[in-house]
């Protein structure tokens, strides 16, 4: 159940795609992302489908990692697909039941919005397999670097690090709660039944400790960490050094093809 | 009589799953009433996936597990029950206390089966007498109790729903000897007071050979062997072509028989071991 | 400098409740350069924070730790002390910081301020040594204890530190994960010449050691080669340590009226042993 979520995690398929900039990436993404939102017609939506797909692709993840993804957001899609439903006004009416219409717009609006949001859990997904939890938090602090500027050099170090330790012991911390949640359901722990005060408190058992062991947990890795001379990053060098190389620039230009596409697309059609 | 029968237990894991899981394959075996059963194997072998069905944490893919003639998952509503009645102490059992007391702690799994008040207490008292929990922790945090004795109060928080049979997947991890031997006491202690079945995860083969009375040694989900202590012994080197071993005091005596030595090697126990020595040296004494 | 790390008088205390307890008396030790030294006792004994007083973890309430001829109390020398002395902890887990094993190694060197080169190299050898580079871009979470622990040692080493001090490294393991720790270790003394303090409860860990310590309520009982301290089973089991079966049966044995040495760990030479034992009777 809970072992189910893939979300994070990085998959090792060695595609063209891991070797692009982390930095880049997370700009190309924004900006392809920002053109999914900008794409008005179903032209548009179909030639950003395609990008995701073929980038997909050439990522060498198995299709399937992607729509486990989906998955977990499957609840989130379908009740944005729904509210859009409604929404429709205008074209010819299908069904009227009460004050609710369903009208063909309706229907376009509610399966553009969907896919759009389908889109943009693909191609953050592509993001986030193709690029290691570390990579990523390098990137973004080095991309947020000209904070230093008004004096935020060290909140940006702190922030990144705090997010590459999260990203660290997410696995380890949800095998523990599953190890905590079977222990207390050995002592006749009633985690499925009872009324929704009664589920929350049933919760308790688990929660605190989860807690308490994180705090432990939290506790033995600052000494670790400070066993591994480490001082708040200051004076800290990486050993994977950042280079913006040709993958970078056809990677660049690939992407403001396809973005110039799909404003052509919204242009002509 | 058979108290609990495992027939088929067959569990997979869905493939895709980015965890590393030990599935299980056609495991069968049989425990009788009242008896010890050691279970072997590697990190990795099963051991872990196959306790959690016998007290119906995990579905069996196949097959079935039998606690007095009836399957478990007759009455899946009921399957909590069934927790009560086949108890199991996970590792490092001392991570689940968070009460805020020790009798608290010790009382959830009887709240959980609905007792009340006096009884709820009674039951508590009884079972701190049986496993040596001190009258004067009931009231304390257990997060103020040594590493020893929060595992204490923690496996008493199992014992105190009174299972018939209680699996402890290794109980002594982490623990220093004076530790591991309190822990052991225990075990024995709640079998004399109750009569219990005890079902036993664990690496040692030391400790297997002085407690149980059978052992499961199970490799890659299936059951490599299953016997009498003695008889899984005498087979050291089928044992070894999956990475186990008998026990050190065993190997010592297949050593004394490869030096030449016309020495028995059915010895499990270091008492054995001496009084086996002892007679030969004597033997040889008087000859 | 013969030693790299002397401890001068050194009392640690610690506050609960109110009341002074003292979890290291006025010890006096030397560590030699290039020794493998394996510190037993039990739970409470004092040994894992004569570890953490080792590498400047724990101050000395009272008395001076020397590393290397620098005390660690001197501020300025943090993090020298702490890259000359590495340290490794139980909890495998606990002590990886990075998702991916070479970045983890890495994390060390990177504090340093090294090279990105310099890293890369001292990375690699370190996972060569400990083992595990076939796996250098695994996710630490799907490795074994072991796996896991030998990943941890090579975060330590890749900082090229002259003393690694490790703290119960294998109590969450299972036999197989013990095994490759301590072959582990044994091999970073003798091929790479790291000075070693091993902290453990089993006895057997010590058996290849150049000396062994044995601490109980705070001080040292006992300092000596393993063969020596072993010679007294007696007083390790009473301080509550974990006596192996071969010694056990040696020990039973010389109670019981035979010519025997108990200060034997290993199969072989136990059955040696016990072989001439029984031949000496004979003639």
């Amino acid at each position: 159940m809970l072992k189910d979520i893939t979300f994070g995690q990085y998959f090792d398929s060695k595609s063209i795609i891991h070797r692009i900039d982390p930095r880049n990436k997370i700009i190309l993404m924004i900006l392809f992302i920002v053109f999914i939102f900008l794409s008005q017609n179903f032209f548009a939506l179909l030639l950003a489908c395609a990008c995701v797909f073929s980038v997909i692709l050439v990522s060498k993840v198995p299709l399937k990692m992607y729509l486990k993804n989906m998955k977990a957001i499957l609840p989130v899609l379908i009740f944005t697909a729904i509210i859009n439903l409604f929404y429709g006004e205008g074209g010819k009416v299908l069904l009227s039941f009460w004050f609710i219409e369903i009208t063909t717009v309706g229907i376009y609006k509610s399966l553009f919005m969907a896919l759009r949001i389908l889109l943009l859990i693909f191609i953050s997904s592509a993001l986030t397999y193709t690029t290691t939890p570390n990579d990523l938090t390098d990137a973004i602090e080095s991309l947020l670097s000209p904070l230093r500027f008004i004096g935020l050099g060290s909140a940006v170090h702190i922030l990144a690090m705090m997010m590459s330790i999260a990203l660290r012991f997410i696995p380890t911390l949800i095998e523990e709660a599953e190890k905590i949640m079977n222990a207390q359901k050995a002592r006749g722990a009633d985690l499925e039944n009872g009324t929704l005060i009664e589920r929350v408190k049933a919760l308790i058992p688990i929660l605190i400790p989860l807690l308490i062991s994180s705090v432990r947990r939290a506790y033995e890795l600052a000494e670790a960490m400070e066993c591994r001379c480490y001082n708040g990053g200051e004076g800290k060098t990486r050993m994977k050094q950042m280079h913006l190389g040709l993958i970078d620039l056809g990677s660049c230009i690939a992407v403001v093809i396809m973005c110039s596409a799909i404003i052509l697309c919204n242009i002509l059609f | 009589m058979a108290i609990l029968e495992v027939k088929n237990l067959t569990h997979t894991y869905g493939g895709s799953s980015p965890f590393i899981n030990d599935a299980v394959k056609n495991v069968s075996f049989c425990v009788e009433k009242g008896e010890i059963i050691g279970i072997i194997g590697h990190t990795g072998s099963g051991k872990s996936t196959l306790v959690q069905h016998l007290n119906g944490l995990l579905k069996p893919t196949e097959g079935e597990i039998l606690f007095e003639n009836t399957d478990i998952w007759e009455n899946p509503k009921e399957i909590r029950k069934i927790r009560s009645k086949i108890g199991l102490v996970f590792q490092y059992p001392e991570y689940q206390l968070f009460e805020e007391t020790v009798f608290a702690d010790i009382a959830f799994g009887p709240k959980n089966m609905g007792l009340k008040d006096e009884e709820l207490t009674a039951c508590v008292n009884e079972i701190c007498e049986i496993v040596g929990v001190k009258k004067e922790y009931l009231q304390k945090s257990p997060f103020d109790l040594s590493g020893g004795e929060k595992r204490r109060v923690a496996i008493a928080g199992v014992m105190a729903m009174k299972p018939q049979v209680i699996v402890f997947d290794e109980p002594t991890a982490g623990l220093d000897p004076k530790g591991r031997e309190d822990v052991m006491q225990i075990i024995k202690d709640y079998r004399a007071a109750t009569n219990a079945t005890v079902i036993i995860i664990s690496h040692s083969m030391e400790d297997m050979a002085l407690l149980a009375d059978k052992i499961l040694v199970l490799s890659k989900g299936e059951v490599y062997k299953f016997g009498k202590v003695e008889e899984v012994f005498a087979s050291a080197e089928e044992l070894r072509k999956i990475g186990l071993n008998v026990p050190i005091v065993t190997r010592v005596f297949y050593e004394l028989k490869k030096q030449g030595l016309d020495v028995k090697t059915d010895i499990f126990t270091v008492d054995s071991a001496a009084q086996y020595l002892k007679t030969l040296k004597e033997g040889k004494e008087n000859a | 400098m013969d030693n790299i790390i002397e401890l001068k008088n050194v009392t640690f205390e610690y506050t609960e409740e109110d009341a002074v307890y003292a979890a290291v008396k006025d010890l006096n030790l030397n560590i030699k350069r290039g020794d493998f030294t394996v510190v037993l006792g039990h739970n409470g004994s004092g040994k894992s924070t004569l570890a953490k007083l080792l590498n400047g973890l724990n101050k000395p309430t009272h008395g001076d730790v020397l590393v290397d001829g620098i005390n660690t109390r001197d501020e300025e020398n943090e993090i020298n002390i702490k890259r000359k002395v590495g340290m490794v902890f139980q909890n495998p887990d606990n002590q990886l910081v990075a998702s991916i094993v070479e970045e983890d190694v890495a994390f060390g060197p990177e504090n340093l301020g090294l090279a990105p080169d310099v890293i890369r190299s001292r990375v690699d050898d370190a996972l060569k040594a400990v083992g595990m580079y076939e796996f250098k871009d695994s996710t630490p979470h799907r490795l074994s204890g072991g796996q896991k622990q030998r990943i941890a040692i090579a975060g330590i080493i890749a900082m090229e530190p002259e003393c690694l001090v490790l703290d119960e490294p294998t109590a969450m393991l299972d036999p197989k994960g013990r095994a490759e720790i301590i072959e582990t270790v044994l091999r970073l003394n003798k091929e790479k010449g790291i000075t070693v303090v091993l902290i453990t409860h089993y006895m057997e860990e010590a058996e290849k050691a150049d000396r062994v310590i044995v601490m109980n309520d705070g001080v040292i009982i006992e300092d000596n080669t393993p063969k020596e301290v072993f010679k007294n089973v007696e007083s390790l089991k009473k301080v509550g340590l974990d006596v192996p079966q071969t010694t056990e049966l040696l020990y039973e044995l010389s109670k019981n009226g035979f010519e025997i040495n108990t200060n034997i760990i290993s199969i072989e030479e136990a059955a040696k042993e016990i072989k001439n034992a029984l031949h000496l009777e004979e003639n």
